[in-house]
């Protein structure tokens, strides 16, 4: 159901994005799901006269990503959200908060993943 | 010239929302900004997915209170987009109609803090009358001022009376004349003008490398308003998108103020050309599957809705892109070259919604 979807590998992100941001094409933003085994799918979206190009790849849970943000600055801070929220493992992001832009120390890793420990243990209590 | 660090933010008289931006000085002038959010982030995406995909209308609404209508417009989009369902014409204008009094109490607001923020406190008390006149449109049409829940899947949970369209057009065209009046003081006063005009320039070049989008965008020149591809009813109405070609803060005042007129004009062409009908499709079947991805313009700009969705009653993915989200850093290009003083109308012309930035 979305227009103009290509599924690429992450060795050929940057290649892609690259040539997408030549051909005149405007990054939107990018969009992770956990497909609720052991990979996540990430979609790059762009717009060019108000039609839509999206390039999503399909990664390990933390296999390497690399980041499109030396391409495309405005990328910075949704990379950075993946990063914490889904525990995406994207590497060389231009600004990198280190896993804290939205999360705390005490917050559990990685809060929007299907799968995720839940239980803490605390002062020796669980 | 050794360098300084100063906070701005989180809390500041200028910021209705928490935004913490570290600023790197030299004297008065910034050669750095680094923005910080993450104060009110409540994981909105992902509560949707405990909830049926019927109630999360509900819960897009609250994203952000300015801009309610239209989070649920998307979301909705994208729903009946997935589900195959046919939307009646009416309910269509309907959407615009309370779209655009969502755009018009945005930028009114936005208008007032401006008044505000450089000290002109009468023409603050006078735009936000006017917006008052809006929000009591929206409670005498939908029961509520802010969050006004009419959008529903399939069209729109109330209809508007031939009484209510036409008490809706009288008022509008008294917000007109009464902002006509005072238009010369934002685009013409000197004082006003001494604080906007060349002041935080974001160049067309710098627009398309950062991505901007909104009045952001359509202020450095780039004539860029999803509207025009016509969805809901705007495709049967007749506008062109409000731009400027300077980029600066003046230049930013002067989109939104216009784009007051614009959706005033906007909803007096739908009240005249709306057909009668139903204003809501009911839908049967099976809950949808698949992705899709629902696209709108916001008073702040274009936001995006991503959704997939396994066949079940819960979504098994909603992300969201806001439009704030998407021009901070167009507002860490704009920073540095300007002077300490110039820092808090420089942030107020982004027209910052930090509620949406981080859901």
């Amino acid at each position: 159901m979305i227009e103009n979807l290509v599924e690429i590998t992450s060795d050929q992100l940057l290649g892609e994005i690259t040539k997408a941001k030549v051909e005149g094409y405007r990054f939107v933003t990018a969009s992770c799901a956990d497909n609720g085994d052991d990979t996540i799918d990430v979609i790059y979206h762009f717009d060019r006269d108000y039609g839509m190009k999206n390039f999503k790849i399909t990664v390990k849970k933390g296999e390497e990503v690399p980041s499109i943000s030396k391409v495309i600055f405005s990328a910075v801070l949704v990379e950075n959200e993946m990063k914490e929220l889904f525990g995406l493992n994207i590497t060389g992001i231009v600004i990198d908060y280190g896993g804290h832009m939205l999360l705390s120390e005490e917050e559990l890793g990685s809060p929007f993943l299907r799968q995720q420990i839940t239980i803490e243990q605390r002062g020796g209590k669980q | 010239m050794s360098s300084t660090v100063i906070p701005f933010g989180p809390q500041h008289p200028v910021l209705p929302e928490p935004l913490h931006i570290k600023l790197v000085m030299e004297d008065e002038n910034i050669v750095d900004a680094i923005p910080a959010i993450g104060y009110v982030h409540r994981g909105l995406e992902k509560l949707t997915e405990t909830k049926e995909f019927t109630q999360n209308v509900f819960v897009v609404e609250r994203v952000c209170g300015i801009c309610s209508v239209m989070h649920a417009m998307a979301y909705c989009q994208g729903i009946e987009e997935l589900m195959n369902i046919e939307v009646p014409d009416r309910a269509k204008f309907l959407r615009v109609i309370w779209a655009e009094l969502h755009r018009m109490h945005s930028h009114l607001l936005w208008l007032g803090l401006l008044a505000d923020a450089f000290g002109f406190e009468s023409l603050f008390m006078q735009v936000w009358r006017d917006r008052e006149k809006v929000m009591d449109i929206m409670e005498e049409t939908a029961g509520a001022r802010v969050v006004i829940s009419a959008n529903t899947i399939g069209g729109t949970r109330r209809d508007l009376t031939k009484e209510q369209m036409v008490k809706i057009n009288v008022t509008v065209d008294e917000i007109k004349h009464d902002i006509q009046q005072v238009e010369a003081v934002f685009l013409n006063n000197y004082t006003v003008k001494h604080r906007l005009v060349g002041r935080g320039i974001l160049s067309k070049a710098d627009a398309i490398e950062l991505c901007a989008v909104g009045p952001m965008a359509r202020a450095a020149g780039i004539p860029m308003d999803l509207r025009t591809t016509g969805y809901s009813a705007y495709g049967q109405l007749d506008f062109e998108p409000v731009t400027h070609s300077d980029g600066d803060n003046y230049a930013r005042t002067y989109v939104r103020l216009h784009e007051v007129y614009q959706s005033i004009d906007l909803i007096k062409q739908a009240i005249a050309k709306i057909p009668e009908g139903e204003h809501v499709a009911p839908f049967k079947g099976n809950p949808p599957k698949g992705e899709v991805i629902s696209r709108v313009e916001q008073p702040r700009g274009e936001v995006l809705y991503y959704l997939r969705a396994n066949g079940t009653k819960n979504l098994e993915r909603l992300r969201l892109r806001t439009p704030t989200f998407q021009n901070i850093p167009s507002l860490i290009k704009m920073l540095p070259g300007s002077q300490l003083a110039d820092v808090p109308l420089l942030i107020l012309t982004i027209d910052p919604c930090i509620s949406c930035t981080e859901r």
